[in-house]
């Protein structure tokens, strides 16, 4: 006789943001295997690059794969193409662009907290937290014009310059949003339902985070020194003061104090940013059409992106392949929910920090 | 727990931290991103701004009546899609002549329903090009 039972969390799920379904093969209240579907918004974004639009308007149509880490997306195109068409870029907007990387990163990971706490039945603290998040959306939105679909990047250099008035801004609402912060990383280290209740659930080694993998904070959580920000030479990350930030449990509450200190360090990093922008022109001219193949990697707020651009010398690009770090981590997440107890499954799934639109794209 | 109940206090008379919006506006800086707005006599029909435009949002239909503007001397009409517009400003920065025939405003489109036939109207222009 069959000892196991199958229960489905999604593709709709009270504790879901976006459509994912796991089928849980569980022995009583204990998880022993684990099969995953994550295809549900899939809207053909690689077809449409290399068939609708031509290749310097492809970085606004891959913005739009993620809404929290579009910066990301179009900057990893935008530096693909400009290895091509040999295009260097000004020192101040490639500063510039690093600052909207980190206020991306910043709001993406306070949004993962919020959620977290939701999870975990602390609705006045998801509130709190998506109430600070506002102040980097409003910087956001006075940097770029937008709060979300930034568009702020293109072939060459960036859009819109800064001026005094929104640095300025931009220094008040970072120190404000800090000392928020702080206090964040004093309830998630002593609040009974935030720390104690999340230690040991959802742990994964790091023999295991390197057998399966894993990326981002979730292998840094583990104890994995993997950062592509720390690897790259494209943009000047060891200029501004980047610290890798580890922890050594793995487990839920080591996700969570991951974020919260590379918010810390984001912030510090904007700080330096701006103390230090160098003067200059934001916009590179450029002639020609790409002709090639390029493979670039960058950082997003959940771990490594990585964009493979094939041209043939026309408008039309041959290949786009975008590799999300959702979809690189999938085998680590199935491990992890192997022998965890069923009722734990939605708080560990929002540990993960998943996006499933850049998965599915 | 004296502190809780301090706080929980002092948080009756606290403002809240969201907008009352209908009766208060949403503040708006001058710099958000809005509405492309267009001067015909200034435009000289480079028809650079349509080539630009990532979602095709700008199109440059012939028409029977066109503007009695010089430079138009295939007899265009501008169109225009706010509906499809991203907001990106590509067009500005193609345009030669920028804040006098193509500019970004901060406004917002008004809101369409179904029987303004947004999309059909904008379908039977696409077939004119």
């Amino acid at each position: 006789m069959k000892k196991t039972i199958n229960i489905p969390l999604g593709s709709q799920h009270i504790s879901l943001l976006e459509p994912v379904r796991f089928k849980f093969e569980c022995e009583n209240e204990k998880i022993v295997g684990v099969d995953s579907d994550v295809g549900f918004v899939h809207r053909g974004i690689e077809k449409a690059c290399t068939t609708k639009f031509k290749y310097d308007g492809i970085g606004y149509v891959v913005a739009r794969v993620c809404g929290l880490c579009a910066i990301t997306h179009s900057l990893s195109y935008t530096v693909a193409i400009e290895e091509l068409l040999n295009i260097e870029v000004t020192s101040k907007a490639k500063y510039l662009r690093i600052l909207l990387l980190e206020l991306d990163r910043i709001h993406s990971h306070m949004l993962c907290l919020s959620h977290t706490c939701e999870n975990a039945g602390f609705e006045a603290m998801f509130m709190r937290i998506m109430g600070d998040r506002e102040l980097i959306m409003e910087i956001q939105e006075l940097l770029t014009g937008n709060r979300i679909q930034f568009d702020y990047i293109n072939i060459g250099g960036v859009n819109r310059d800064i001026n005094l008035e929104v640095a300025t801004k931009i220094v008040n609402n970072l120190d404000r949003v800090k000392e928020k912060v702080m206090g964040y990383v004093d309830e998630f280290t002593n609040n009974w339902s935030l720390s104690l209740k999340f230690k040991r659930i959802g742990a994964l080694s790091l023999d295991d985070a390197y057998k399966f993998n894993a990326i981002g904070p979730l292998a840094r959580a583990s104890g994995l020194n993997i950062d592509v920000r720390n690897e790259i030479k494209y943009l000047p990350y060891h200029e501004i003061g980047f610290k890798m930030q580890t922890h050594i449990d793995g487990d839920i509450n080591a996700r969570n104090i991951v974020r919260l200190n590379e918010i810390l360090n984001s912030i510090e990093m904007c700080d330096n940013i701006l103390a230090g922008i160098p003067e200059g022109e934001i916009q590179t001219k450029y002639k020609g059409k790409p002709n090639g193949e390029s493979v670039v990697r960058f950082e997003a707020p959940r771990g490594e992106l990585m964009y493979y651009v094939k041209a043939n010398g026309t408008a039309m690009l041959e290949r786009v392949r975008i590799k999300t770090p959702t979809f690189a981590s999938i085998p680590a997440f199935s491990h992890i929910f192997m022998g965890e107890n069923y009722a734990d499954a939605p708080a560990i799934l929002a540990s993960f920090d998943p996006c499933l639109s850049c998965t599915a794209k | 727990m004296f502190t809780s109940f301090f706080k929980a206090f002092t948080n009756l008379f606290r403002k809240p931290q969201t907008i009352d919006y209908p009766l208060t506006p949403i503040p708006k800086d001058k710099d958000y991103r809005g509405l492309i707005e267009y001067r015909e006599e200034s435009c000289i029909y480079c028809l650079k701004c349509e080539k630009a435009c990532p979602p095709g949002a700008i199109l440059f239909v012939k028409s029977d009546n066109p503007s009695q503007n010089e430079k138009n001397k295939k007899g265009l009409v501008y169109n225009y899609n706010p509906y499809l517009c991203i907001y990106c400003s590509e067009c500005v920065r193609a345009c030669p002549k920028p804040d006098e025939a193509l500019w970004q405003s901060n406004k917002k489109p008004e809101i369409a329903i179904k029987s303004d036939n947004v999309n059909s109207k904008w379908f039977e222009l696409e077939k004119l090009k």
